[in-house]
């Protein structure tokens, strides 16, 4: 049997045994007599399904170990290791690549890309690529789940670096492993893809660190990346998890030169110490790479795995030096302790390592549904990392979208629709600066929004441009005697000062009526016309620092002022505002105080005609009385007179009477 | 007789349409080109489609302008509603909960379907089965 698959048999039959050397020895002293004929019948009939039996040594542990279980029959063994550890079975077939092939056997690619074996006459098909030597082995392949090949003891996923044979045993076995449900997990011999998984998620150990273990020359004391380590002898090709007894005790010793440098170095003397640590390790290093390939190769078969581990040997060279807390030292503190007490409790306890932990989060990763690598076991993180770019933020990028749309130009009246099938602004690089269509239309609306209402500010502060003045300009420009005025109109439809609608076609026609009879008249009375008008103009309107270009509104939309041609108007009222006085100082009263006031003027006007008004009416009433009055007088007057001319009757009027009759 | 409007002695309209007059003769000439559409090799109901969109479309426009953007003046939003330019019963819809983005009127119109139902593009698009047509003006 191929000395690489010594631990994990030696695991996998010790159902309930506790995994030291020691007490196996012991068990097997017990057992030894009646175990001894059987022992040597199965690690025959084993060796048969071993690659190479020339390049191996008999095992150490397996031999005695089995001795307690008589009764496992070595198929039983081989499958349930098998099954326990599918990797055994594909890194053998990676270490057997370069051997040829025996007749009958084709090398084909399954869709994994893995490389797979088949047999065209006994119609097997196998992931262990075959040799000469194995060919018997297949009868077991046929039992084997998935067809997997069995009796791969000779390779070990984990750590074979250095050379070293041997796997890490305590996480092989199947019966002694604290958790039910890692059986299945481990060797459920499931499909290839949820290999795949599975071994993404086990955290892959390697050899680190290498010490030479001082007073026992050949052995060396490897510690591995998770903090586990082993004794190896590079001479006898030999490596143990156990530390065996002859070891044991140099072992111990280092142990305890390292915790003093520990101690010192904590203490603060840290420096050039742990330079000269690091420079030693380095220089142990360096001796394992070139003497891994000399360390007792095994011919044949292992030099393939030679091969890989002086690859990983070289990879751990390159990565840190860094040393790395031993968390598990009581198995090599106190083994004695466990040589007496045999106590497994005390294993099982120390095997809930970082293994154990990967395995949880696994489960509870699943449980979660989570993908492997999401829980950040490696691998995924890579891709994570340098995803992150320079990003704009949000505000940046509806600032830019926003920026576009005033920079093209585009009406905050339109519609959506219309701007984007115009398109010219998805042509533009800002276009794309927001992620989707719904972001793009609501900075759209926030953008037609804040620019109507400042569109709208800004109207009410731009005064208010009477519609007559670019009209009358326009007719100006354009009217003729020789157009009525339906003609002027279905001529100048177009126009936009004629179909402004400020101002009715009504006015338009009444006021180019008007424009156009005045033409009519000679040029003396529109230059006295104009001189009257200017005249009328107030001074505030019209004053000495008022020029041509900036007339007063009531001038420009006078028809007296557009009816002469310009080039006789002009020079009229340059010289008309030459002889004005400056404008008046009390400028700060405003047009409509100024109306008011006249308003009020007008009032006090009209109020104190109306008193004349009756005060002229009631002295002519008073006349009209006195008239009246004396009038009457006089007429009571010669009343009274009357009657007084008749009281005067006397006696002699009657003697005179009588004296005239007499 | 009630008396004749003419370009002549009409009123003119409400401050703030020029502003949108452009958009509004767009949507005019795009109802001409739909209602001088040929019909052939159309249903009956499928030549109607585009005028309903169409005139969804401009009742939107000015819904927005009013409601939303507050771009225009009241008296001119109730002008252009008086003068055609925008359906005010839709536009009463679409204030009223659930028929924000109501399409037309015959759509919750119950009592022209067989089933007194309303029609399909009232349904919810997580109700909809998967590659359902929905024949409809406002999807056509």
């Amino acid at each position: 049997m191929n000395s690489t698959g010594v631990p994990r048999l030696a695991v996998a039959s010790s159902q309930q045994q506790p995994l030291s050397k020691t007490s196996s020895q012991l068990a097997a002293q017990k057992s030894l007599g009646e175990a001894r004929a059987k022992l040597k019948l199965e690690h025959a009939e084993a060796t048969t399904a071993v690659v190479d039996p020339s390049a191996t040594k008999p095992p150490r542990l397996t031999a005695r170990e089995r001795a307690k279980h008589p009764k496992l029959t070595p198929t039983d063994d081989i499958l349930t290791t098998v099954a326990a550890n599918p990797w055994a079975a594909l890194t053998s077939s990676e270490q057997l690549e370069s051997s040829p092939l025996p007749e009958g056997w084709t090398e084909h690619k399954a869709p994994t890309g893995q490389a797979y074996y088949h047999h065209d006459s006994t119609k097997q098909s196998t992931y262990v690529r075959p040799s000469q030597a194995q060919q018997p082995a297949v009868r077991y392949s046929q039992q084997a789940p998935n067809g997997i090949t069995g009796l791969s003891f000779n390779g070990h996923r984990l750590n074979n670096s250095f050379g070293i044979s041997g796997g890490l045993p305590t996480f092989e076995g199947i019966g002694n492993h604290p958790h039910g449900n890692r059986i299945d997990y481990r060797g459920s011999g499931g499909s290839r893809g949820g290999h795949a998984n599975q071994q993404k998620l086990q955290p892959k150990d390697r050899s680190k660190l290498k010490y030479d273990i001082p007073g026992c020359k050949p052995w060396v004391l490897v510690k591995t990346k998770l903090g586990r380590r082993f004794v190896y002898n590079p001479e006898k090709n030999e490596s143990f998890w156990r530390i065996p007894s002859d070891v044991l005790p140099s072992l111990t010793e280092f142990d305890r030169q390292e915790r003093e440098k520990r101690t010192r170095q904590e203490c603060g003397e840290s420096g050039d110490m742990e330079d000269e640590e690091q420079a030693e390790a380095e220089t142990v290093l360096a001796t394992a790479a070139n003497g891994a390939p000399t360390a007792a190769p095994a011919p044949g078969t292992s030099l393939a795995t030679n091969q890989q581990t002086d690859r990983q040997a070289l990879d751990s060279d390159d990565e840190e030096y860094e040393e790395v807390e031993v968390t598990d030292d009581e198995d090599v503190k106190n083994p004695s302790k466990r040589q007496k007490t045999e106590d497994e409790n005390i294993e099982q306890a120390v095997e809930f390592n970082e293994d154990d932990i990967a395995f949880q989060l696994a489960a509870m990763g699943q449980d979660y549904g989570l993908d492997p690598g999401e829980y950040g076991d490696g691998g995924g993180e890579e891709l994570i990392e340098g995803a992150e770019g320079l990003a704009l933020t949000e505000e940046d990028a509806k600032a830019l979208f926003k920026d576009m749309l005033s920079d093209q130009g585009i009406s905050p009246y339109t519609t959506w629709e219309k701007v984007i099938e115009a398109g010219y602004i998805v042509e533009e690089e800002r276009y794309t600066v927001l992620p989707n269509m719904r972001s793009r239309k609501e900075v759209w609306g926030e953008w037609t929004r804040d620019t109507i209402q400042r569109l709208k500010e800004q109207r009410e502060k731009e005064e208010k441009k009477d519609p007559k003045i670019p009209y009358f300009a326009f007719l100006q420009k354009n009217a003729t005697p020789k157009l009525y005025w339906p003609e002027f109109r279905r001529k100048y439809k177009k126009e936009p000062e004629m179909h402004n609608n400020k101002l009715s076609d009504k006015d338009r026609e009444k006021w180019y009526r008007d424009y156009i009879s005045r033409l009519k008249l000679p040029e003396v009375t529109l230059k006295s016309d104009l001189i009257k008008l200017l005249k009328s103009t107030p001074l505030y309107a019209l004053n000495e620092s008022i020029t041509i270009h900036a007339l007063p509104a009531t001038l420009l939309t006078d028809l007296r002022y557009i009816s002469l041609r310009p080039a006789i108007r002009d020079p009229l009222i340059e010289a008309h505002i030459s002889t004005l006085p400056p404008a008046p100082t009390k400028l700060e009263v405003s047009l409509e105080e100024q109306e008011a006031q006249a308003k009020e003027r007008q009032e006090r006007q009209r109020r104190q005609e109306a008193l004349a008004e009756r005060q002229r009416q009631v002295q002519g009433e008073k006349r009209r009385q006195n008239g009246a009055l004396r009038y009457s007088k006089g007429m009571l007057r010669e009343g009274e007179e009357e009657v007084q001319r008749a009281m005067r009757v006397g006696k002699e009027g009657l003697l005179g009477h009588m004296a005239e009759e007499e | 007789m009630p008396p004749v409007r003419s370009a002549r002695n009409r009123k003119p309209p409400p401050d703030g349409f020029d502003d949108i007059e452009d958009t509004l003769l767009e949507f005019a000439n795009k109802m001409k080109d739909a209602e001088n559409a040929s019909h052939e090799g159309k249903k009956r109901h499928e030549v109607l489609w585009p005028i309903f969109q169409i005139s969804h479309q401009r009742s939107r426009y000015i819904y927005d302008l009013y409601y939303d953007k507050e771009a225009i003046s009241k008296l001119l939003y109730e002008w252009l509603i008086k003068n055609g330019y925008a359906d005010g019963i839709l536009i009463a819809k679409w204030k009223k909960q659930g028929y924000e983005k109501l399409c037309c009127l015959r759509c919750i119109q119950t009592k022209e379907t067989n089933f007194n139902a309303t029609c399909i593009c009232r349904v919810p698009q997580a109700q909809l089965k998967e590659d359902q047509t929905i024949e409809c003006a406002e999807f056509s």
